[in-house]
């Protein structure tokens, strides 16, 4: 009952989000001065609205939209003039590939060095890992990623400056990518370990001779997962919809690139293909999230 | 701290060294990489004005019928070798034998008839037909297989130079959506697109032309100047298309070079206080531009007109208003005193990175201004509601603007400039004046000399008898070489890169 109320709550709001993409980029203004040039006159104009059935009614234009969509037709990119799916769907993998590998490093580096920043507050660890955490969170990505490619990559010459490739490609994207991340789940982890090492069970674990990183990565470590799924949930759904700066510099072409190029350039099928694919994936990702919270607490299995 | 980090990245450099992660950085000989701006939105050879296409489709996989030469700006020979004009709306011209398409098609007069029609297309944005050629509808006949008949629907005595716009594409093209696989008589052959990453052209054996020397060429793009100039400086690519003046920090490998482009603010002549020239001069001799020159670059030359060197109809006599506050000041007091409505203020319509600087430029501007007396405000647009104020109808009509603007000709005759920019019918014209439209229509309508004077005479009123304009300056590119290919850039380099110029470095 519970899956049908949601999958029925989770088509309201794409319905919902489709009906404000539509109108909103709409907002934007007439896309043929972007697309017809700068000495095109009123009746070019108005021929290459009636062509994209720009003319119409908003109501109209909407209507087909759907209707469209219903057998299949996201739409042509006014830009590429090819279908908008398509360019949507090869943008995609790219962004969730370059997000799944982020955030599985900066979810591992943050447990073990959360754990350990826990384990001994305001010690060298927790210091520096509260010190490099306030860094990730106050550099600004464009700064540190071209300062990266110019370290290691034109003043070193041991990584390549952008491109996608082997695992060489990943190292620098991955890491201004992961800063900010790293930098909020190893607080979270911290907090939750620290309130879990002071907790009677720890306490009982200690007493029978348990290891003491059996009691940190086992006892404790599972019981902080809650807060930090959640945080990685929400890190998650924003590494989706595209980490424009990152995808820019080093030029992987994601979807956050596809989508804010789509807004400038008022591609209205584009900006719609694009929202509509990464909304799916975060509902999606909502659904595991829900599912992993109740895989580490019984409690919520049961309610 | 520092000494640690080095050691750190020593210590990674290491590591991947021995994991031969490193990339592959020394490339084969005669293969290299072009870094762009952007990704071409399509390869469709009618939309081949659009730069983003032009780069990597002209002259490497189509070519045209006439070329211009970019250092000397005259009309040359390339898949016509002749041509003559039959009368004043009909040109014939000679099809060069031998040509085939890399698809194995010749080309002959078919071919080029398919060509023009493919101009024509309305189901897709085809803009090369409109920037260029204004309301002219040309239609081509075959007088044999290696002769056409090109007539215009009115008079064009620089048919010629018009058509050098119009790629060869092959009769086999699709006309299916645009273009991602053109076919064309170039030295090149499209190989590969892979969507977001390069596209990759390979040299054809069979090209009528003499055999380049490069064999196969990548066309890979970063929006970033930056890591376009460090992917150079790398080895990773061999040319890096318009990086900023910030990044060309190596005069071995960085060009800086005229781009065609000329910068301006257009002002609504017919608005107060803008209607009033002594204003409008003041506007023009507020402004110490030779002082500003380094916010753009230092190369860039001053402008008193929207057209290049080189172009038909440039007027070299042409003198920039000289830098002078107190005169500034004394027509405005001049005006004042008349009833005109001086301090109203003046807004400014901006465009973010429509140059390196522009912003910048524009607050360099103001203050000046202020320094005079005159009340100017900056508004700054994105690019979509920038180009509204560029277009008639124009949205606010009565408000005293000043208008952004960077226009390039690079088609070296100044009748794809004077019409839509100062005309009184222009699109883009926020000119009423009868003897400029005058002389620009005489101008279009006679060749030579004739053609010449009577577009220098009308750039001449515009700048000197009426100052329609902020002139500003005649700007220029950079790009970065690397040290393995043997090329320079030149004024035609923005929009094309004809890759069988490149020789590799000895």
């Amino acid at each position: 009952m519970a899956i049908f109320r949601r999958s029925f709550l989770t088509l309201v709001s794409l319905l919902v989000l489709l009906i404000l993409v539509f109108f909103l980029s709409r907002l934007t203004g007439d896309p043929s001065y972007l697309f017809l040039p700068v000495n095109a006159t009123p009746e070019a104009r108005a021929a290459f609205a009636q062509a994209n059935g720009f003319d119409q009614p908003l109501v109209t234009q909407f209507i087909t939209y759907v209707q469209n969509m219903l057998t299949g037709d996201f739409g042509t990119s006014l830009r590429q003039q090819r279908p908008a799916i398509d360019i949507a769907l090869e943008a995609f993998p790219i962004t969730l590939k370059l997000a799944g590998v982020t955030l599985a490093i900066a979810i591992a580096g943050a447990l073990v060095m959360g754990s350990l920043a826990a384990w001994k507050p305001r010690g060298l660890v927790d210091r520096t890992v509260g010190l490099t955490s306030l860094a990730g969170a106050s550099a600004p990505d464009f700064w540190v990623a071209i300062t990266l490619v110019l370290i290691f990559s034109v003043s070193l010459g041991i990584l390549p400056t952008s491109g996608m490739g082997g695992i060489a490609y990943w190292i620098l994207p991955v890491i201004v990518l992961g800063l900010r991340p790293f930098g909020l789940l190893v607080q979270v982890v911290r907090g939750a370990m620290i309130a879990a090492l002071s907790s009677p069970y720890v306490k009982t674990a200690r007493a029978k001779g348990a290891s003491e990183t059996r009691v940190i990565f086992v006892h404790a470590l599972r019981n902080s997962m809650l807060p930090v799924i959640t945080v990685a949930g929400d890190i998650a759904a924003s590494l989706m919809n595209g980490a424009v700066i990152v995808e820019t510099i080093f030029g992987w072409p994601g979807i956050g690139g596809v989508m804010i190029n789509a807004i400038l350039q008022r591609d209205f099928a584009v900006i719609q293909a694009t929202i509509l694919v990464t909304a799916i994936a975060i509902l999606i990702l909502n659904i595991v999230v829900d599912l992993l919270y109740g895989v580490l607490d019984p409690r919520v299995r049961a309610a | 701290m520092m000494q640690l980090n080095l050691r750190g990245a020593t210590a990674i450099g290491l590591v991947l060294g021995a994991l031969s992660l490193a990339p592959a950085f020394a490339q084969d000989a005669a293969k290299i990489t072009i870094v762009l701006p952007e990704e071409p939105p399509s390869l469709e050879p009618c939309d081949a004005k659009h730069s983003s296409i032009g780069r990597v489709v002209i002259r490497n996989i189509t070519e045209p019928l006439t070329m211009l030469d970019p250092q000397s700006g005259e009309v040359v020979p390339m898949l016509a070798t002749e041509w003559q004009q039959v009368d004043a709306d009909t040109w014939r011209f000679k099809l060069r034998q031998g040509v085939t398409f890399s698809d194995g098609t010749p080309f002959d007069a078919k071919a080029v008839i398919a060509a023009f029609k493919r101009l024509d297309r309305t189901d897709v944005v085809c803009n090369t037909k409109q920037q260029t050629m204004g309301g002219v509808d040309l239609t081509v006949t075959e007088i044999d297989p290696h002769e056409v008949e090109i007539t215009s629907s009115k008079p064009s005595p620089i048919l010629p130079t018009m058509i050098t716009v119009v790629q060869m594409s092959a009769p086999s093209m699709d006309m299916n959506g645009a273009s991602r696989q053109p076919v064309g008589t170039g030295p090149y052959k499209f190989q590969s697109w892979q969507p977001g990453q390069q596209i990759t052209l390979a040299r054809r054996d069979d090209y009528w032309g003499d055999a380049p020397v490069i064999t196969d060429a990548s066309f890979v793009w970063r929006s970033e100047s930056a890591v376009r100039a460090a992917m150079v400086a790398q080895g990773e690519a061999d040319v890096a298309l318009i990086i900023a003046e910030t990044d060309a920090t190596d005069p071995k490998m960085d060009y800086a070079y005229p781009n065609g482009e000329t910068t301006r603010l257009r002002i609504a002549t017919n608005v107060p206080p803008l209607n009033d020239v002594r204003v409008r001069k003041a506007l023009n001799m507020a402004l110490d531009l030779d002082a500003l020159k380094p916010i753009v670059g230092d190369e860039v030359t001053r402008a008193e007109q929207l057209v290049p060197q080189n172009t038909d109809g440039f007027d070299a006599g042409l003198k920039p208003y000289p830098y002078d506050p107190a005169g500034a000041r004394a027509l405005l007091d001049e005006a004042r005193a008349e009833g005109v409505p001086v301090d109203t203020q003046i807004d400014i319509i901006g465009r973010d990175g429509i140059y390196v600087g522009a912003a910048e430029m524009l607050q360099a501007m103001q203050a000046m201004w202020a320094e005079v007396g005159l009340n100017v405000n900056i508004r700054m647009f994105d690019t979509g509601n920038w180009l509204r104020y560029q277009n008639r109808p124009f949205p606010e009509p009565d408000a005293p603007l000043l208008g952004q603007d960077q226009h390039d000709n690079l088609l070296g005759d100044a009748s794809f400039t004077l019409f839509n920019k100062y005309h009184s019918n222009g699109v883009n014209s926020m000119l009423w004046d009868d003897q400029v439209d005058q002389l620009i229509i005489k101008g279009e309508n006679a060749t030579g000399a004739e053609r010449t004077q009577a577009f220098q005479q009308a750039f001449r009123r515009i700048h000197d008898d009426l100052a329609a304009d902020i002139f500003m300056y005649h700007m220029v590119g950079y790009t970065r070489v690397g040290p393995r290919i043997d090329w320079k850039p030149t004024i035609a380099t923005n929009s094309e890169i004809a890759i069988s110029e490149m020789k590799l470095a000895k």
